[in-house]
């Protein structure tokens, strides 16, 4: 039972991040490979917090997605202009993921490769569901407000989208900040729930999961990424897969989803949508 | 010192150069980035080692196999993972999309299967070194390269010279285009992605002679990326500088600043280029037709 | 009437290609001035141009006097320019009313704070964009396709749509770039009452590129005249008819027996070009 609720409890925390980068690639149309760079800076930030300076849970969970965010606007300045090669993106975030590894080893506060042991366990799953719950709430009040609309027209047409009044940098940086706002806080909560973070869990390899799951899920769907995710947490458990062949059917999966059915499960649609179409095709008959 | 330093840049620039350039190539042909490239890069070190190895092949031959074997490599990788998305005419992202499916999916495969020891190649190239205006070259280092400037050289004469290669230059232009003149498509593909694999083979390898060979030498073959977008995207003469820049610019921070942070300023350069030029050194600034 | 936009040897070198060539010509404000030419003869450049997408490699374009080169696109809209795209660019996954509401919302005020956390201000700020977006949609008669996905409307429907998306960002100048592409006579006609209601009801200075002629002469005064990236001549429509030059270079003219002449780019009432180009 106790297996089960922390299987269920880091599902949870994964969707948040998941959640995060589906922001910035479902509803903004820009690849990432580097979020998992955000989850550790709010793992590290708010463990830090908690650890050395016996910082109250929730407000370090806070900072920690803060300073996530603040992170962010390192990459996102530099290379979100206007002219965005989505390349230069791509290689650029990547770039950053590696460097942010390379930091985090090699600084004394965070105790390089050994990584972190002995973090508290504030995270439960009430909390986590909670912070879900939030996550999910304002993202989609982001995504109905001038801004959310906003991201969504540039990955619809960007040449449209400035010409309806639409700032490219601007909204790209939010959409960036936002998202690494939510990764920093799924890392903060992941943190204090497993009790130990190391640099090596913050790498492409856990960014590559992230945007599995996106993708998979669906880009422009809010519960596509976030039942993705789930299964992507639960499924391997249960079928005690080992982790190197789940990155391996990550990767099959990748391709087979660019393939066959890029739109994922629930491309541009939520779960709700279809039990609506469901309904409606029934009633006309 | 700085001329040691300058020297051993070079050679350590020369193999990103390799390593860039076959991924610059796809990039400028097909116009998408083609991430499986580092994967390719580490299949070729594999199959030199296991060459080596198994076979006590010679460098020379260890070299040959891996070119072929890397480029068939290249090429299925093609067949099964972009060909698909290409004929579709999907968006670049989804073949990018593909691509680090495929790199993940290779790496991980390799990772499960072979397992993540590190193997070390035999000795090729002793310990020798050669005096060099004061300073030292170990022979592998000017090995490595002679060898990518010969490969480079010899890809430009291929690309300005062969009706291939003129061919090749034509499709980075206009790919529809060059269909309608009569030229085969698919098997031009074929031949540039058979020369990013021979590219990504003998890259592979003298990466392999020089460190050693393990699963995730991705981490190194992403400076190829980074190499190619100094350089600019697209451009090959932009790929060989870019690789020389990043070669010279990491052993500089690594010998009078510090060894660990090098990957650190490799990023740094990267993004501090494209806050001052957008687009590389050599890449051109295309405004979108509207 | 005042010049709402001036452009003063307006000039844009694409590499070795020169697009657009010392062009100086202005629009007068409440006016619908036409903009014909053969096809390559740079009108969409010029549209380009007016909207920040290219910057201008020499020339001056002003905006109720004040110059607009070097500003970003998003920027001239909020000055009061948009425009609709010779290929229809929508937002295709979006549906009609969605993409109406898009410009409407950039140009309500609503802090990220409120929108986040979905204040009663945010709340309110919805549900007036939406009243207003669906009385745009109104205007053009879409509104039963409200919530439909963009790329699944008609053709002609679509036009309709970008021309409401347009006009949601209040404009004082609107830019249509062919916007009777691939129509049949009578959806032209159709189209001109259109136009011509939209330039009344809504109070805004439109500013036309076609090759319809019939729409083109009976709604534009003046009509500007493009070739070879410069200006060929302008004036109004009959004027501009009966010029040699561009009889030579665009119209062609009727011969003795009825039939008309091949002209260089001929444009009498068919969109050969428009279709080929569709």
């Amino acid at each position: 039972m106790d297996y089960i609720l922390s299987v269920v409890t880091l599902a949870a925390i994964n969707m948040i991040a998941v959640l995060g980068l589906s922001i910035f690639t479902g509803f903004t149309g820009l690849f990432s490979f580097g979020h998992a760079a955000f989850v550790g800076v709010g793992a590290y930030a708010s463990a830090i917090l908690t650890y050395y300076y016996y910082v109250p849970f929730f407000v370090a969970l806070v900072a920690g997605a803060f300073a996530a965010a603040a992170v962010s606007l390192i990459i996102g300045v530099p290379t979100l202009r206007a002219k965005l090669r989505s390349d230069y993106f791509a290689i650029a975030i990547l770039g950053f993921g590696e460097a942010f590894r390379v930091i985090l080893e090699n600084l004394e506060i965070t105790n390089g490769a050994r990584g972190l042991p002995g973090i508290d366990s504030f995270t439960t799953l009430p909390i986590v569901l909670v912070a879900l719950a939030f996550s999910v709430w304002i993202t989609r009040n982001f995504l109905k407000s001038r801004y959310g609309v906003a991201c969504i027209a540039i990955r619809e047409d960007p040449v449209a989208a400035e010409m309806s009044g639409v700032g490219l940098f601007r909204t790209r940086l939010l959409s960036l900040v936002l998202s690494a706002f939510l990764c920093g806080l799924s890392g903060g909560l992941m943190a204090h729930f497993l009790s130990f973070i190391q640099p090596v869990m913050f790498t492409l390899v856990q960014s590559t999961q992230l945007l599995a799951a996106v993708i998979a899920g669906g880009m422009g769907s809010i519960t596509g990424p976030l039942f993705a995710s789930f299964l992507f947490i639960v499924l391997p458990e249960a079928l005690r897969v080992a982790n190197m062949w789940r990155l391996v059917a990550y990767g099959l999966m990748l391709v087979l989803i660019m393939i066959y059915r890029p739109q994922g499960i629930m491309g541009y649609q939520e779960l709700p949508d279809l039990f609506r179409r469901k309904i409606s095709r029934s009633g006309t008959k | 010192m700085f001329l040691q330093t300058l020297v051993t840049g070079l050679s350590i620039g020369g193999i990103y150069a390799l390593m860039a350039v076959g991924y610059s190539l796809v990039f400028s042909v097909l116009g998408f980035s083609n991430f499986a490239h580092g994967a390719v890069i580490m299949l070729g070190a594999y199959l030199g080692l296991a060459l080596a190895v198994k076979l006590h092949l010679g460098i020379g031959l260890v070299l040959v196999g891996s070119i072929v074997g890397s480029g068939i490599l290249a090429v299925m990788n093609e067949r099964l993972a972009y060909s698909v998305l290409r004929r579709r005419k999907a968006p670049s992202l989804y073949l990018m999309i593909s691509a680090m499916g495929c790199s993940v999916f290779l790496e991980n495969l390799v990772y499960a299967t072979i397992g993540s020891r590190f193997y070390a190649f035999p000795e090729f190239f002793s310990r020798q070194v050669v005096q060099f205006a004061g300073s030292s070259l170990s022979l592998l280092d000017l090995a490595a390269f002679i060898v990518a400037f010969l490969a480079i050289l010899a890809l430009h004469v291929f690309v300005t010279r062969t009706k291939t290669g003129i061919a090749i230059r034509a499709g980075v232009c206009d790919m529809t285009m060059c269909s309608l003149m009569g030229v085969n498509v698919d098997r031009l593909i074929m031949v540039v992605f058979l020369l990013a694999g021979a590219f990504a083979g003998v890259a592979g390898v003298f990466l392999g002679v020089k460190y050693l060979v393990y699963p995730t030498m991705g981490w190194v073959t992403n400076k190829a990326y980074i190499a190619a977008v100094i350089g600019g995207l697209g451009s090959l003469p932009g790929a060989l500088v870019g690789g020389l820049i990043l070669g010279v610019v990491e052993t500089f921070v690594s010998t009078y600043v510090s060894s660990v942070m090098r990957d650190v300023f490799s990023f740094t350069l990267l993004i501090a280029l494209l806050v001052w030029m957008p687009n590389g050194l050599f890449g051109s600034d295309t405004e979108e037709k509207v | 009437m005042a010049h709402l936009l001036e452009m003063e040897n307006l000039t844009k070198d694409f590499g070795g290609i020169r697009a657009v060539d010392s062009l100086t010509c202005c629009v007068d404000e409440g006016s619908i001035t036409g903009i014909i030419g053969p096809n390559g003869a740079g009108k969409t450049t010029v549209f380009n141009l007016i909207t920040g997408v290219y910057r201008p490699t020499t020339g001056a374009i002003l905006l109720e006097g004040a110059s607009i080169v070097g500003d970003r696109p998003d920027v001239i809209v909020g000055k009061g320019v948009t425009r609709t795209f010779q290929n229809i660019r929508l937002f295709n996954r979006q549906t009609c009313l969605e993409n109406v509401m898009t410009p409407l919302l950039q140009r309500t005020p609503c802090s990220l704070f409120s929108a986040l956390l979905r204040t009663p201000h945010a709340r309110r700020v919805d549900r007036t964009v939406r009243a207003k977006a669906m009385s745009l949609l109104v205007a053009m008669g879409i509104e039963s396709y409200a919530d439909a996905k963009a790329s699944t409307l008609p053709y002609g429907l679509q036009r309709k749509l970008e021309i409401a998306r347009a006009l949601a960002a209040e404009p004082k100048l609107l830019l249509l770039d062919e916007p009777a592409a691939g129509m049949n006579p009578e959806e032209t006609r159709s189209l001109a009452d259109l136009i011509a209601r939209v330039h009344a009801d809504f109070n805004v200075t439109i500013l036309l590129i076609e090759h319809h002629m019939d729409l083109v002469m009976n709604i534009c005064s003046p009509v500007i005249v493009m070739n070879f990236g410069a200006l060929l001549a302008e004036g109004r429509p009959d004027d501009v008819r009966a010029d040699e030059r561009v009889i030579g270079a665009y119209l062609g003219r009727k011969k003795r027996d009825g039939n008309k002449a091949a002209a260089p780019e001929g444009a009498e009432g068919e969109d050969r070009h428009a279709g080929a180009r569709r």
